[in-house]
């Protein structure tokens, strides 16, 4: 085993390990679990900061028919590694302040640490299904980290569980048709155009793990859910980091590496859809929310919505926007989450009604929720603005309706989080928050840290993206045109931008000064004729795709029964009748009688003869 | 001692040690128990020692020194395998039985046939003709009916006779194919008819019979509904006869037969995955309505052996060698989820799940198991289930069986979801009966199912290099890369 490939498998097993032993401490411990938690992710850091900007490829055998375990670090997955590095060690130190006092922290650790070593492997494998393995091996630990919530969280933890599976087995056979294709299991040997009903196939059922891992529309549903249910830091480092992370990695992977999509292909025009509609509908949901935690995690699948129209533009603005706005969103989102988080330790709610003019007694906490409300809101000059105006390129080149819908869902996301800024820390001190103090040093380093880096990767924009351009690798040649870092190309897109920025507060204002305050800002829209009675559909989960899936399934089981109870009653039916009625039927020829006797003996003669002369 | 002595040994201590325990029974119940546990463990161990020179690619043959050509018993590594899965999980449940039968009464009888039921299966693996094949087999279904009926009420006794006659049944039918097989090629021998095939390939009737046979050995639609009503077994028995002898020994027989000793018409390659795609879904879509727990988990079994059909019928040496993982991962998942059933059952005396809930916080350990070979079951990784799953699609896929592989997506789909149903009702919610897992025994037996299980899949370059030399000798290729 090489030097390097040890490295590699240290990224799993240090993080593995560590879980393991968090997990074999059950007794109250004062800090151990805390510390091995600590000191793992930050191992995993220094290894990652020792390869990230390598490039690496090993082999060992394993499973045969091409089931080797190849790993590799290049450009994007080093990066991707590095971000899920920092991300992890945030988290981690966050979750030492957050989850004090709470029980069953061995299990929080332990699915933590195995969360952040699957998603280490799945961002190194080469071979698609070493990737499929731990891809799909993190929903253990995603059925645990909800379950492990508060009661009732079990039912959360299911739905997800059934939601993100099925999806992944979507995966899995899209990697079985693309083997087949490809000749090949290793992502770097494979090279596919999308031009026949098998490739298609496999790119769709590829795409749909890739979109569920992100939370995209219409795989969505459990990630409100659980943005109640589960422990907070597993929504800062799940939905809104490592998985938006990994399917989006793994979506540019499909479409530019594994299969070259054209954009003129209709897969292309899918994506984009796809995208654009859960842009509009998710952040439709997230302005009428009157739950902090619950906002967020509408955004955290409405945001992705921008990374899939973003790659599915298949032209390189578009997909460099995408990959970059996935950075970008694991960044503000997580610091959101964070704060929320911070929210709720110091007040002791999430629900925006009880909450309100904490600016004055967590001051670092507010500042730190702005930088991260204006970066998802696409403000100048934080992160999110740079990488929206790249998807906003990328969508208007090919059609302006995409564009539009990018551009609405902007609008709805700044009315969302000037709804929820003003609610939360201007508005008036609610009467049981008078003593609430500022989060504790470990909790707010990680949200200065995070929102730190909105501001380093909006105006030093160029340092993510000296990683993110080569991955466009066969759009290389168009690419090389476009100047992605700096300041947006086209100002005209700008000014949009901030037109509909301005509309936002202006709307704000409007409806806060209507209801008096900031949490009614958006009621004006929520309470609209025909608006109003969708949202209440909506909130009933009319339009829950997992409702509609569990209808089907329990038709599907319905007939099955129905089929298996028919099959049993012609064992325990129509066999018994037959055999009782032949019994029946031969018992009559045997009466007792001589006569009758003598009549079948006789009739055998008779048969027996004409069967002879006959 | 020779290879031939240990093959001799792995499949007669069992067989004929079994009829030795109602006697050591009768003067001490212990020594009784540790008995039947080692005649299994000998057959296990003997299994691994013919390993080595299997695994080198040799193969074991004992014959009649007076009928040179006709062979008696044979091992090359699928018996070999499927032995060491079949006695690794009998081995784990005789163990568990020592607790569960203890509270019953007729116990030298339950260890006489268990260890009969075992050591008749080695000798259906390892037999190298017919005839021997078939006479194993009906000693199996003897031991499955006294098994199934071991309670006497009733209902035991019924259903019971329900396994039996739809068992034997297909038996005599496959009995006949046999017939027309020495009729066609004079012989009973493996070799000889395989030999002979190959210039004349088995005629549809007789492949018809012998697969009438098969499905209703291994419970697969139309033929599967003895299975769920079997469940009024003793759960060990349940575990025994869904995880490492009788359903299996269908899905054995088609592997050897139908896979690597019969030339058969191509149209069989379509026709099994259709019916076994046919019972996934069936029997999936009964486990989401049934309320009985192990009655669900019996339909599983008959969904999951779909999935083993499907990549045993692909005749490509992914999907066989996905179906031979698949048996693997399976009996070991299987074998946990019935005794996890067993300790729930055993222990709050009943088995509609609507009335059970909340028992994670008073059998945490149970419920963590049930979770982790359930995990399994559906394919999850790093649980060994998962590999089984991938190798049997992509074997279908690579046949060019696209629809035949989103059928058993959608069967993968409701597995998911069945299970979680399941896990949900039994385990979580409000405590409805507070009962407590009171053996460490048991306990025990299905934490080590559910490590195992684990353990297969991380690990799982071992069991994947055992089943890619079985493929080789079956399929006569060359292990691919």
């Amino acid at each position: 085993m090489s030097g390097d490939f040890l490295t590699m498998l240290l990224l799993v097993l240090v993080p593995v390990v560590a879980g393991v032993v968090c997990l074999a401490l059950r007794k109250e411990t004062l800090w151990i679990k805390e510390a091995v938690a600590v000191v793992a992710v930050i191992a995993d850091l220094a290894i990652t900061l020792s390869i990230y900007n390598k490039d690496l490829m090993e082999t060992a055998k394993w499973g045969g028919f091409g089931l080797d375990f190849s790993l590799r670090v290049y450009g994007l997955s080093g990066f991707m590694l590095l971000v899920t590095a920092v991300m992890a060690a945030l988290i981690a130190v966050y979750s030492t302040a957050f989850m004090r006092g709470r029980g069953r922290l061995n299990l929080f650790y332990f699915y933590f640490l195995v969360t952040v070593a699957f998603t280490n492997g799945a961002l190194l494998a080469d071979n698609l299904v070493v990737m499929l393995f731990f891809w799909e091996g993190l929903l253990a630990a995603l059925f645990g980290f909800i379950a492990m919530g508060g009661r009732g969280a079990y039912k959360t933890a299911i739905k997800s569980f059934i939601i993100v599976g099925v999806a992944d087995l979507c995966m899995m056979v899209g990697i079985g048709i693309t083997g087949l294709l490809a000749g090949s299991l290793r992502m770097s040997e494979i090279s596919l155009q999308v031009n026949s009903l098998g490739a298609a196939a496999a790119f769709i059922l590829l795409m749909i793990g890739a979109i569920s891992k992100g939370g995209s529309m219409p795989f969505h549903s459990w990630i409100p859910d659980a943005a109640v249910d589960a422990p907070l830091p597993f929504m800062a480092i799940g939905p809104a980091a490592l998985e938006k992370l990994l399917g989006i990695y793994f979506l540019a992977r499909v479409s530019l590496d594994l299969y070259k999509l054209d954009h003129g292909h209709w897969l292309s025009y899918l994506m984009m859809i796809v995208g654009a509609v859960g842009i509009l509908l998710a952040v439709l949901m997230a302005l009428v929310q009157k739950d902090y935690k619950k906002l967020l995690s509408f955004h955290a699948i409405s945001q992705v919505g921008y990374m899939i129209l973003g790659i599915g533009t298949a032209v390189p603005v578009g997909i460099v926007g995408g990959i970059f706005h996935m950075v970008n969103n694991v960044i503000y989102k997580s610091c959101l989450f964070l704060t929320g988080g911070a929210c709720e330790k110091q007040a002791g709610a999430t629900d925006l009604g009880r909450l309100g003019g904490l600016r004055a007694k967590m001051p670092i906490t507010f500042v730190c929720f702005w930088i991260a409300a204006f970066s998802i809101s696409g403000v100048p000059p934080f992160n999110g603005f740079f990488s929206k105006e790249l998807v906003y390129d990328g969508a208007l080149e090919r059609h302006w309706i995409f564009y539009l819908a990018a551009l609405v869902g902007s609008f709805f996301t700044a009315a969302s989080f000037l709804k929820l800024g003003h609610a939360a820390y201007h508005d008036k001190l609610a009467a049981d928050n008078q003593k609430v103090k500022e989060a504790p040093a470990a909790m707010l380093f990680p949200m200065v840290f995070l929102a730190a880096l909105c501001v380093v990767f909006g105006l030093g924009n160029a340092i993510p993206l000296k990683f993110i351009e080569p991955v466009l690798g066969g759009h290389g040649a168009e690419g090389a045109r476009h100047s992605f870092s700096g300041l947006p190309s086209n100002m005209l897109l700008v000014v949009m931008t901030l037109v509909v920025l301005a509309a936002a507060v202006a709307n704000h204002f409007y409806g806060a000064r209507k209801t008096g305050r900031g949490l009614g800002a958006v009621d004006h829209i929520h309470h609209a004729p025909v608006i109003s009675g969708v949202y209440q559909r909506a909130e009933r989960r009319y339009f829950d795709p997992y409702e509609f899936g569990m209808r089907v399934a329990r038709v599907i089981s319905r007939i099955a029964w129905g089929v298996d109870r028919f099959v049993d009653w012609i064992y325990d039916g129509l066999a018994v009748k037959a055999a009782t009625g032949l019994s029946r039927a031969v018992r009559f020829c045997h009466d007792g009688a001589y006569t009758t006797y003598l009549v079948w003996a006789l009739a055998g003669v008779v048969v027996m003869v004409l069967y002879v002369l006959v | 001692m020779s290879h031939e002595a240990v093959l001799l040994v792995l499949v007669f201590c069992p067989v004929l040690g079994a009829f030795a325990l109602p006697l050591l029974g009768a003067a001490s119940e212990k020594l009784r128990n540790v008995a039947a546990l080692l005649m299994v463990v000998v057959s296990f161990v003997c299994s691994l020692a013919l390993l080595g020179p299997v695994g080198r690619g040799q193969t074991v043959t004992v014959t009649f020194s007076f009928a040179p050509g006709f062979g008696l018993f044979h091992a090359d590594m699928l018996a070999v395998f499927m032995a060491m899965v079949s006695t690794l999980v009998g081995s784990i449940i005789v163990f568990y039985s020592w607790d569960y039968i203890s509270h019953y009464k007729e116990r030298n009888e339950y260890y006489l046939m268990v260890v009969l039921f075992l050591g008749s299966m080695m000798g259906l693996v390892f037999a190298r003709n017919l005839i021997f094949l078939y006479l194993f087999w009906e000693i199996t279904a003897l031991a499955c009916w006294r098994l199934i009926g071991f309670f006497r009420d009733r209902t035991a006794v019924v259903r019971a006779d329900k396994a039996f006659l739809v068992t034997v049944f297909g038996a005599l039918m496959m009995l006949i194919g046999f017939i027309l097989i020495y009729n066609q090629t004079g012989s009973f021998d493996y070799g000889v008819i395989k030999e002979r095939l190959k210039v004349d390939p088995l005629p549809n009737v007789a492949a018809i019979l012998i697969l009438f046979g098969i499905l209703s050995k291994s419970a697969t639609l139309p033929l599967h509904t003895w299975l769920p009503d079997a469940g009024v077994a003793p759960s060990p028995v349940t575990a025994l006869l869904h995880a490492a002898v009788l359903v299996k020994i269908g899905v054995y027989v088609f592997a050897r037969l139908f896979v690597a000793t019969f030339t058969v018409d191509p149209v069989w390659h379509q026709a099994v995955p259709i019916i076994a795609g046919a019972s996934a879904i069936v029997a999936a879509g009964a486990a989401l309505i049934e309320t009985d727990i192990k009655r669900i988990i019996a339909y599983s079994t008959i969904s999951q052996i779909g999935f083993i059909f499907l990549g045993l019928a692909t005749g490509n040496p992914m999907g066989v060698a996905g179906g031979l993982v698949y048996i693997l991962m399976h009996g070991l998942a299987k074998g946990g989820l019935f005794l996890c059933a067993g300790i729930v059952e055993q222990n709050t005396k009943v088995k509609d799940i609507t009335k059970m809930g909340g028992l994670v916080k008073t059998m945490p350990v149970t419920a963590i198991a049930f979770l982790l070979c359930s995990f399994s079951v559906m394919g999850i990784p790093p649980f060994g289930g998962f590999f089984g799953k991938y190798m049997v699609i992509t074997g279908a896929v690579n046949n060019g069986q696209v629809a035949i592989a989103l059928t058993f997506l959608v069967g993968a789909f409701l597995t998911i979801i069945y299970l979680m149903r399941l896990f949900n009702l039994v385990f979580l919610g409000d405590l409805k009966i507070d009962a407590r897992e009171k053996s460490p025994a048991m306990v025990a037996s299905v934490a080590a199912l559910a490590a195992l299980s684990l353990v297969a899949g991380i690990f799982f370059s071992y069991p994947s290099s055992l089943a890619q030399t079985a493929v080789a000798q079956m399929l006569g290729t060359g292990v691919p890369r």
